[in-house]
């Protein structure tokens, strides 16, 4: 086991985008977070490593407020939202990836994408399509075009290959324009050249974007963030630069070591 | 532009069934229209709301025909005067109708909402509590049924003919049709299907997905209550037992044998049944197969599992299937089958 630093070398930071403090979370005996705190600042870039089963997903579960922690506090934009449930994000300008894609398979591309924007937006009621329907299909199309989908705009979510359902993913959480992203291990199953999109998409964000990244491609981990922090058995190991954490003995042996050396 | 959109198969087949349908009293019996079109035309629009929530929420109902019932004794007492079974208000025949529709809508609100947490199983058997509780409601709560239920309830004088019945009940089902369909494509429809399909992503969204569901189950209360309406002005009275266990089933049973994710599927399962209730028990040599009165139900079982293992999309789904086939060599050209069923199993 491997002592656990608090979060070391992070500055007191200004402008805290969002904040966990001693966050635990226990799936009856097991304890998948064992208090976590992070800060993340405006327009930070912060991956998040560690072997399966290391809390990771659980922690943006959290963030995300589809899980209410057992123990601590999380608040977004200065704002207390732990227990504000996860319907609530999208107005705070948070938006999440799922690690498994959670699509709505029966709908189409464009549906799917349409839901994205209308319910940021707050349509959620109308009972027949109105000029409204027809822009926000508009939008959605451009979406889909920006995450390559664009010829696949009437196929069914259920339909698409594993590639696609990420891409489609991706793009129901930019849709919405959010300053927030929780993107949960959004290359994994891509192909090199998928991959090499996927980066050059995410590098093409606004700067005042804040960009939490759970990644298992070290590539793709490390070429995007500013800040890497490194998660085993429900806490935080160690946190640093991509540059420190490559160096670091401690991570090698926990989660790099068996790919050795990069 | 839109006109020409409009021109579908399915919208052309359509307008001719509802052609067809429309001539029919001057083409069939009066007992076939009277009795048979128009209790089909009923349990269709109630069967559709079964459609409807099964086919975009996902949640399959029991409940429905609860809430034909409440709209039908609502109706019955609010317009039977002095004298008569039930509370008398003595209504104006129309007003009777606002206030019994209103009450369902109110009755399906406050049910969907204390579903409305609850998914698959759970709902289907949550709403089976609401049947059984509803049903023992009204035969308990005499003030509200009867006793021995409402009777001589009088419908309106405008529709006084029986085939006015008819047309009304034609009315009803093609609006409810084709507001269903049109839903599909709407924002609500459209999150709904989202709520179906995944309801962890559509909170996260910012939708709120025990609301979407009340809200569904209320706007499917509200169609079951015209329904209702419409079943107590043809029937001209309501009691308890009407509104059993037992009839809750078979409008799910209906909604199940023509294609429960078919909004055409609801007319023709109700079709199918009425026409089976009817004429079955008159076929000749029935007796001496055994098939009495009391072995009915065995029969329509037999026919319902018979559709369940030939299609377990029903009637329409077999029709689907079959109308795909057949145009299976016209599909070269990219016409995509508008207007038609889209999920494809
Ligand atoms: N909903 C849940 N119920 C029970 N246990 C869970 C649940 N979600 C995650 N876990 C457990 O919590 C631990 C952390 O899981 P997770 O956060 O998914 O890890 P990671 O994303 O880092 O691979 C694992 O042991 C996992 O089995
Ligand atoms: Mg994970």
């Amino acid at each position: 086991m491997t002592q656990t630093t608090p979060a070391p070398a992070v500055p007191a930071i200004a402008d805290p985008v969002i904040q966990v403090r001693s966050v635990v979370v226990a799936f009856g005996g097991l304890l998948a977070l064992k208090g976590i705190d992070l800060d993340v600042t405006r327009g930070e870039r912060l991956a998040i490593l560690g072997p399966n089963g290391a809390g990771k997903t659980t922690l943006f579960n959290v963030i995300a407020g589809d899980i209410t922690p057992t123990d601590g506090t999380v608040a977004i934009k200065g704002r207390d939202c732990t227990f504000l449930p996860s319907r609530h994000r999208p107005r705070l300008g948070m938006a999440r990836t799922y690690q498994k894609a959670r699509s709505f398979d029966g709908l189409t591309i464009r549906e799917n994408i349409y839901l994205a924007l209308a319910g940021h937006r707050g349509r959620h009621w109308p009972l027949w399509r109105s000029p409204v329907d027809r822009r926000l299909d508009e939008e959605a199309t451009e979406v889909a075009e920006s995450v390559w989908l664009g010829d696949h705009l009437d196929t069914a979510a259920g339909e698409l290959a594993h590639g696609q359902k990420r891409q489609l993913e991706l793009g129901m959480a930019i849709a919405t324009q959010p300053d927030v992203m929780l993107l949960d291990e959004p290359a994994s199953g891509l192909s090199r050249g998928e991959r090499e999109r996927l980066v050059e998409l995410l590098d093409s964000l606004a700067g005042e974007v804040t960009l939490l990244l759970i990644e298992h491609d070290m590539e793709v981990a490390f070429s995007l963030s500013q800040r890497v922090v490194v998660m085993a058995d429900g806490a935080m190991v160690t946190a640093g630069t991509p540059e420190q954490i490559q160096s670091d003995p401690d991570v090698h042996e926990i989660y790099l070591g068996v790919e050795a050396s990069s | 532009m839109t006109a020409r959109r409009l021109l579908t198969r399915g919208n052309i087949g359509l307008a001719l069934l509802v052609v067809v349908l429309l001539a029919m009293p001057n083409l069939a019996s009066a007992f076939f229209v009277n009795f048979v079109l128009t209790q089909t035309m009923m349990l269709g629009v109630a069967a559709a709301t079964i459609v409807f929530l099964a086919r975009y929420g996902g949640m399959v109902s029991l409940a429905q025909f609860l809430l034909v019932g409440v709209a039908g004794f609502m109706f019955g007492n609010a317009a039977v005067e002095g004298g008569a079974r039930g509370l008398n208000l003595g209504m104006n025949p129309w007003l009777a109708v606002v206030f019994a529709i209103v009450i369902t809508t109110a009755v399906a609100f406050v049910l969907g909402a204390l579903a409305s947490r609850t998914t698959g199983l759970y709902f289907l058997m949550l709403t089976l509590v609401y049947a059984v509780i509803g049903f023992f409601v009204f035969a308990q709560i005499v003030e509200l049924s009867g006793p021995g239920g409402i009777t001589s309830i009088q419908r309106p004088d405008l529709m006084g003919p029986p085939v006015r019945l008819y047309y009304a009940g034609l009315v009803l089902s093609v609006l409810v049709y084709l507001g269903f369909k049109a839903l599909g494509r709407a924002t609500f429809g459209l999150t709904l299907q989202g709520v179906r399909d995944d309801p962890i992503r559509m909170a996260s969204l910012g939708y709120n997905v025990p609301m979407h569901r009340t809200l569904a189950f209320t706007l499917a209360g509200f169609v079951a209550g015209l329904s209702g309406v419409l079943h107590v002005w043809w029937n001209g009275q309501i009691d308890p037992a009407s509104i059993a266990i037992g009839p809750s089933l078979i409008l799910l049973i209906m909604a199940v044998i023509g294609g429960i994710s078919y909004f055409e599927g609801a007319w023709l399962g109700a079709f199918v049944y009425v026409l089976a209730f009817t004429y079955l028990r008159d076929l000749p040599l029935i007796d001496q197969i055994g098939i009495t009165e009391a072995r009915f139900n065995t029969v329509i079982g037999a026919v319902v599992l018979l559709i369940m293992v030939l299609s377990p999309e029903g009637l329409a789904g077999i029709a689907a299937r079959v109308w795909r086939r057949v145009n299976k060599p016209a599909s070269a050209a990219p016409t995509a089958p508008a207007g038609g069923p889209s999920s494809a199993a």
